[in-house]
């Protein structure tokens, strides 16, 4: 497929996927990233535990939202700098208790993370001889919600995308506990 | 960054898949008792349990990320949404059949009595119907939106196809394949089952909630609430339970009073579900965690876990009862 062809798919994509944001392909995907810590549970939860505060992440420039870290709470993230694309999610379990929640996102553009019905678990776990484990899951479809997806937005691109923003994430959490 | 390890390509690499493809036809099936056929859609294999033992008898792999599954006297039907395409298989997995399904096929249904098997096509708002001796496609069904679970009635005379986007569901004479007419239900139905009583259970993954449908007079008898993302429904014991994909639960409801009787904390993303033929036990696919989790429907406790492939789906009727 040449450049204008490619151009002309991805805007009808992008002109459809609103309307049929709830569709989507016939196979959920998962990606699974942990990372081991220094640090030990409590004082990572202390960090990545805020719903309403994603800043640890380093692709993330701010976080705004509503009702704190209660079911149904929403927060919009900005991503790379004030004028930067967002991602809207919303809450659906937390147990400080166990140090981990569960969140989807309602709102994103597949030019942005090419996936629809995304959900995800940030879960703290004591590690076996001192630390930490931070586990990031997320379940999801590829961004194309019909047959025969162009590259961008098939399955794969979609793992890689998602794989990208944990390892990213989960990187930056071991540069600031460090390793143990 | 080498501390980051991601896991989910993980079973790709087990050498237990090629020994498998090598020695899983010969895999000895018990003499009798309740075995379980689980599609694993993201390792793109069938898990064949024995569901008194607790073990994978078999995994046998099947490319093409398999849902759809329906048992048979004598195998099971598997829809491969990725090849566009449905398996017949015979107890043990050996492959005995398969028909082309352009289209997007999730979905199926079995009619024994007449010989027809039915897959939804998610994408094109219809119905295939097969012959299942022949597998050869003889027609199609217009349905609404996203065709997606479908459900043959324990008396053989309806079929009941969940049509998600169109937030209905289509019912189906089987004798005649005439269109019988459309029930509204909740947000995007997906998965749905006959009680033994021929009322229709319909999960309702948009708004949380079963609705129970009077399939002959086709209204709406009751709306109950569940847990977050209701997929599928099975029926044991005077009891219907439906998986909850993002609550990791099962709720259970009584089917003389439609009073709900409490959730039962299960393994994660619960999708398919099904009951033995003595309705002792319940059994649900968990696709996150690649098992599969023992619901006794007495005590409404789980006794036991059973390790899968990777992603089970288990989207249909999966447990069949094997030998005397």
């Amino acid at each position: 497929m040449n450049l204008q062809g490619s151009l002309a798919a991805l805007t009808a994509v992008a002109v459809m996927v609103p309307a049929l944001a709830l569709a989507h392909g016939p196979t959920r995907q998962k990606v699974d990233v942990t990372a081991e810590l220094a640090a030990e549970p409590a004082e990572v939860w202390a960090v990545v535990g805020d719903f309403q505060d994603m800043g640890w992440h380093p692709a993330v420039h701010a976080t705004t939202g509503e009702g704190g870290n209660t079911l149904d709470a929403t927060r919009l993230l900005t991503l790379g700098a004030a004028d930067g694309p967002t991602i809207a999610e919303e809450l659906y379990k937390y147990d400080a208790g166990k140090m981990t929640y569960s969140y989807r996102i309602t709102e994103v553009a597949v030019e942005v993370l090419p996936v629809t019905n995304y959900s995800a678990h940030l879960t703290v776990k004591p590690r076996a001889g001192g630390g930490s484990v931070v586990e990031w899951r997320g379940a999801f479809y590829r961004g194309y919600p019909n047959n025969d997806p162009p590259p961008e937005l098939n399955d794969e691109a979609a793992i890689k995308a998602v794989t990208a923003v944990y390892e990213a994430g989960l990187s930056a959490l071991v540069d600031r506990f460090g390793a143990p | 960054m080498r501390r980051v390890c991601p896991h989910w390509s993980t079973a790709l690499a087990r050498p237990d898949i090629l020994a498998l493809a090598l020695g899983w036809a010969f895999a000895a099936l018990p003499a009798a008792g309740d075995i379980a056929y689980v599609t694993n859609q993201n390792g793109g294999s069938v898990s064949i349990l024995d569901l008194a033992a607790g073990t994978e008898l078999a995994q046998v792999p099947l490319p093409g990320q398999p849902a759809g599954i329906a048992v048979a006297a004598g195998g099971f039907f598997a829809v491969l949404p990725d090849t566009k395409s449905l398996r017949r298989f015979d107890a043990a997995g050996n492959e005995t059949g398969q028909v082309a399904l352009d289209g997007g096929p999730i979905g199926i249904a079995h009619d024994p009595l007449r010989g027809r098997v039915f897959v939804s096509d998610w994408y094109n708002a219809r119905l295939w119907v097969v012959d299942s001796a022949a597998m050869s496609l003889t027609g199609t069904l217009e349905t609404g939106t996203a065709p997606a679970g479908l459900a043959v009635s324990p008396d053989g005379r309806w079929l009941a196809s969940a049509d998600k986007e169109a937030g209905q569901v289509s019912i189906f004479d089987l004798e005649s394949l005439a269109l019988a007419g459309t029930v509204p239900v909740g947000i995007r139905p997906f998965g749905l089952g006959f009680a033994p009583d021929g009322r229709l259970f319909v999960g309702n993954v948009g708004s949380n909630d079963v609705s129970v449908v009077d399939v002959a007079e086709r209204h709406v008898l009751a709306t109950l609430p569940v847990g977050d993302q209701p997929y599928g429904v099975a029926f044991a014991r005077g009891r219907a339970f439906v998986t909850n994909q993002h609550a990791d639960t099962v709720s259970v409801i009584d089917l003389g009073t439609l009073a709900p009787l409490g959730e039962i904390a299960v393994g994660e993303y619960p999708e398919g579900i099904d009951a033995t033929a003595d309705g002792a036990t319940v059994v649900v696919a968990n696709w996150f965690s690649n098992s599969v989790s023992l619901i006794d429907a007495e005590t409404l406790t789980v006794t036991a876990e059973i390790a899968t492939g990777d992603g089970p789906r288990a989207f249909g009727r999966f447990i069949a009862e094997r030998g005397d």
